[in-house]
């Protein structure tokens, strides 16, 4: 084999390789940014021209046009409380109390961060629909079949799901110290 | 297989600068991507699309909770004006993005008393209208997107005719 025929084979390999490592690097989605509270992760620095520049493609390319986090944040969530991967095939019980901001939701995507149909037609819960209890919690199962009772929010059977909560205008104190803020426990409770 | 070390080497080489340029690409390239779906081919127009469902997602990690209007925009032919009017009671925000993908404006219904308001977006050295309130950007391209937030997907029909006093386009009067 002669000496650029190396070359050339390195220079494709090369290329190859840049490029999907690129495309892996960026593709935790709105996860691993750095801030981790639970099964639950953020980062601060999203949409704003002082982000590095793999925060800014990972956010292109899994949450194109995402605002800052004074606007709001975006935790994502690709486990449970117990570290074990959501499975659309299992049931579990999303809960907690209201969230220190002007507005939040919960919703539902596939691996890719795509809605998925399902018969209900319902993505997300929200806290204007939400009911809370006597303690002044609220809980939604997350499953593939309605519960017999509470409030629903539909898994599809035989793919995995991630979970993005959306805190819109969040307190100063939840934004000084996101880490420990209360945020929604994800139970397994069966599959 | 001496031979190989030298290729080797520069293989990981031209590895590492696609990785590093392609990083830098990416968000450039996506937002194309998401100016064409947005617009439908349309620039410097509002567009006032329908709810996200699972047929409807013209980019990655929709919300079905929000009424999204946007106007993909282009000013390397002069400034755009956005104007927009809140929803009453309703989380409503102006978030204005380059082409790469950095939030270069934003306001919201709070931020804005409730009450209307216009943005014009230029280069620098673009001349505007007297007054205006301007955001100066870098680049030609990029997004303008109205977020409004709904209680449950029923309420679009209710809050319609009140986004659609919302619009963007190219500014012809400087004064």
């Amino acid at each position: 084999m002669k000496s650029w025929h190396r070359y050339t084979i390195t220079l494709v390999g090369g290329l190859a390789v840049g490029l999907g490592a690129a495309w892996a690097l960026t593709g935790g989605g709105l996860r691993d940014g750095g801030i981790e509270n639970g099964p639950w992760s953020t980062s601060l620095g999203y949409g704003t021209k002082a982000t590095d520049a793999i925060t800014r493609a990972a956010v292109a390319h899994g949450g194109l046009l995402a605002l800052p986090a004074k606007e709001t944040i975006y935790w994502s969530a690709k486990t449970d409380a117990a570290g074990a991967k959501l499975d659309g095939n299992c049931r579990y019980s999303l809960s907690g109390t209201p969230l220190d901001a002007r507005w939040w939701s919960v919703t539902i995507y596939d691996e890719a961060g795509y809605l998925v149909a399902n018969p209900a037609n319902i993505w997300s819960v929200n806290g204007a629909n939400v009911a809370l209890d006597a303690k002044g919690e609220w809980r939604v199962t997350i499953a593939p079949s309605k519960p017999a009772a509470g409030a629903w929010l539909p898994g599809t059977k035989g793919q995995p799901f991630h979970l993005t909560l959306r805190m819109y205008n969040p307190g100063k104190a939840f934004r000084a110290d996101p880490e420990k803020a209360l945020l929604p426990q994800i139970v397994k409770e069966g599959c | 297989m001496r031979s190989w070390l030298g290729p080797l080497a520069f293989g990981l080489i031209v590895a590492a600068a696609t990785a590093y340029a392609a990083i830098w690409a990416i968000p450039y390239g996506l937002m194309n991507v998401a100016i064409e779906r947005l617009g439908q081919g349309e620039i410097n127009t509002m567009s006032y699309g329908n709810l996200a469902t699972p047929e409807r997602q013209p980019v990655v990690r929709p919300s079905p909770d929000l009424a999204y209007s946007s106007c993909p925009y282009n000013i390397s032919d002069g400034p755009i004006a956005i104007d927009v009017a809140p929803v009453p009671g309703r989380y409503t925000s102006l978030s204005i993005f380059d082409a790469a993908t950095d939030v270069i404006f934003v306001r919201n219904d709070v931020e804005a008393s409730g009450k209307p308001f216009r943005i014009i977006v230029a280069r620098a050295g673009q001349a505007v209208p007297k007054g205006a309130e301007v955001v100066r950007t870098n680049h030609d391209h990029g997004i303008a997107l109205i977020r409004i937030l709904l209680k449950n997907p029923a309420e679009i029909g209710a809050i319609d005719a009140v986004r659609r006093q919302s619009s963007c386009g190219t500014v012809t009067k400087l004064k």
